[in-house]
């Protein structure tokens, strides 16, 4: 048994951090997987875990550690294996500058998008009444607000609207950005390109006016190139839903 | 090593925790203090980059190193710190995971919150007395959209109740959770002093006068803030200021998360 589990669901967005930060670690851990679309995050046994209700959480012996930046983090610092951030102060400070940028200011838009088009239309259907009592449930406030506004679809055209510019803005700066160097922020494989890939490996899929091999050729190598890392591969396998069949547009055409 | 320039605000919220995480490390840089709340940020004798323009924390303080324009203060205080050789972070990967943890709910909680009530109670009446032209002149010199949006929001006086009573909330339970940590006797928020106590007291110094609910009762708070004021980096920082108080000083900050 390993000393490591981590509670999470499918390998994207901030589940996903955690499961290849592991992964490219050569950490073994206990995958103990909540299924968010049935609330398993909201029940009494992850509750003892985490009573915030979010996933990702990892314990580590008798440690319970959230957040999924804070936990890679954790993840590099206490664990032998590659090292995945850069020894110069300057360009430590670059990945940490990337990694809050997608986490506060591009995730949450692509996450209300993601939510309006996916969870949402996903859960609907379900007897009303037990969805209330769901939400009920909730720890966190912005979260349940988060659940009525997907389950209800009364998301405001405004806030849909943003979420869209700011989406267009970051494929932009993740282009440009890309195109300097050999890594995002950085010249070795670090932290920001396991944040990034799970923020953005759907990108060319689901936003293919805005991201193609004209218009984006760095972001999609880039993402080509993390898809094809043993560990990219070790982790998408461990998905159960459909979401993970997302990565095929990153498989490069056989020569 | 490469030479540094730090542009910086009044001491006060970002600008007060890299200044006096300079002084903690002792590294040379030159200092140059910029209005922040006139747009200086923006105004081309600064230099800027994506970092500085589309800076989750807003208006902060710029680290020019090597010809690269760095922002975010808690970022930067690590920065500073690990290129000085390491003495405000912990070491143990678990003491670190829980300094960033802090640091990072204080980014996301308190800092929007206070940067809210702040420039409310003081960047408000600044703006509005600002001609058109001069106000639209720092407008046009802004990149990003949203930033610039809260620049007109603030001018405008546009602070909707229910956003208010959030942040006033959001900074008495910041400072709880001073008070509660400090429940074993400790005299710094990790046990040695750190980034997290640098960058709590940057953002909440302000907050006394706004907010003295949150402060009522708090004798552990309390000497804590006075322990921050004494600490000689912090004093050093404050001996910047050119105002009378610069715990009135603010400028457009981070925002309130649009999507939890
Ligand atoms: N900042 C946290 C956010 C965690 C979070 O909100 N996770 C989402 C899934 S990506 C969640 O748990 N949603 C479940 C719910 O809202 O019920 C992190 O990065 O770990």
């Amino acid at each position: 048994m390993s000393q490591v589990t981590l509670y999470h669901w499918e390998p994207n967005a901030n589940s996903g951090k955690p499961m290849l930060a592991l992964a490219e670690k050569g950490v073994a851990f206990n995958s103990h997987y909540i299924d968010m679309l049935q609330f398993d995050q909201h029940k009494p046994e992850y509750l003892a875990v985490n009573p915030q209700g979010t996933i990702p959480a990892m314990t580590h012996g008798d440690r319970v550690l959230t957040e999924s930046t804070a936990i890679m983090e954790y993840v590099d610092n206490a664990f032998d294996g590659p090292e995945l951030m850069p020894a110069d102060p300057r360009d430590r400070w670059r990945i940490r500058w990337w990694m809050k940028f997608m986490d506060q200011w591009l995730a949450p838009s692509f996450s209300m998008i993601g939510w309006s088009m996916f969870v949402g239309p996903s859960v609907r259907q379900r007897d009303p009444a037990e969805l209330e009592a769901a939400i009920e449930r909730i720890p966190l406030p912005e979260r349940r607000v988060a659940w009525r506004k997907a389950i209800h679809g009364s998301f405001s055209a405004e806030e849909m609207a943003e979420s869209q510019r700011r989406v267009g803005i970051g494929i932009g700066m993740l282009e440009e950005e890309l195109a300097k160097r050999a890594w995002l922020a950085s010249d070795q494989y670090s932290l920001a390109d396991v944040n990034g890939f799970n923020l953005a490996y759907a990108i060319p899929l689901s936003q293919p006016e805005l991201s193609n091999d004209e218009k984006t050729p760095h972001l999609l190598e880039w993402l080509r190139k993390i898809y094809e890392r043993p560990a990219t591969r070790q982790t998408w396998a461990m998905g159960r839903t459909d979401m993970v069949k997302r990565v095929a547009i990153l498989e490069r055409e056989p020569a | 090593m490469a030479e540094m320039t730090l542009y910086h605000g009044e001491p006060n919220g970002p600008s007060l925790t890299v200044l006096a995480a300079l002084a903690e490390t002792g590294l040379d840089a030159e200092l140059v203090a910029i209005d922040l709340a006139a747009g200086e940020r923006h105004s081309g004798s600064v230099p800027h980059g994506v970092a500085t323009e589309m800076s989750v924390e807003g208006e902060g303080p710029v680290l020019a190193v090597g010809g690269e324009a760095m922002a975010d203060s808690v970022f930067l205080a690590q920065y500073l710190d690990e290129r000085a050789g390491a003495r405000l972070q912990p070491t143990d990967a678990h003491a670190r995971w829980e300094m960033e943890m802090w640091c990072r709910q204080t980014i996301e909680r308190v800092a929007p919150a206070a940067a809210f009530l702040g420039n409310r109670a003081h960047t408000t009446p600044r703006l509005a007395a600002m001609p058109d032209a001069e106000f639209d002149t720092i407008l046009d010199s802004i990149a990003s959209e949203d930033l610039r949006k809260r620049w007109t929001d603030t001018r405008a006086g546009n602070f909707p109740d229910a956003q208010e009573a959030d942040s006033r909330s959001k900074i008495v339970q910041g400072v709880e959770r001073i008070e509660t940590r400090l429940g074993d006797g400790r005299d710094w928020l990790m046990g040695d002093f750190s980034i997290a106590d640098l960058e709590s007291f940057a953002w909440l110094a302000g907050m006394e006068d706004i907010v003295p609910e949150a402060f009522e009762g708090k004798a552990r708070a309390a000497a804590w803030i006075e322990r921050m004021r004494a600490r000689p980096s912090v004093a050093q920082a404050l001996n910047q200021a050119t105002s009378d108080d610069p715990r009135q000083s603010w400028a457009p900050g981070p925002e309130i998360n649009r999507w939890g």
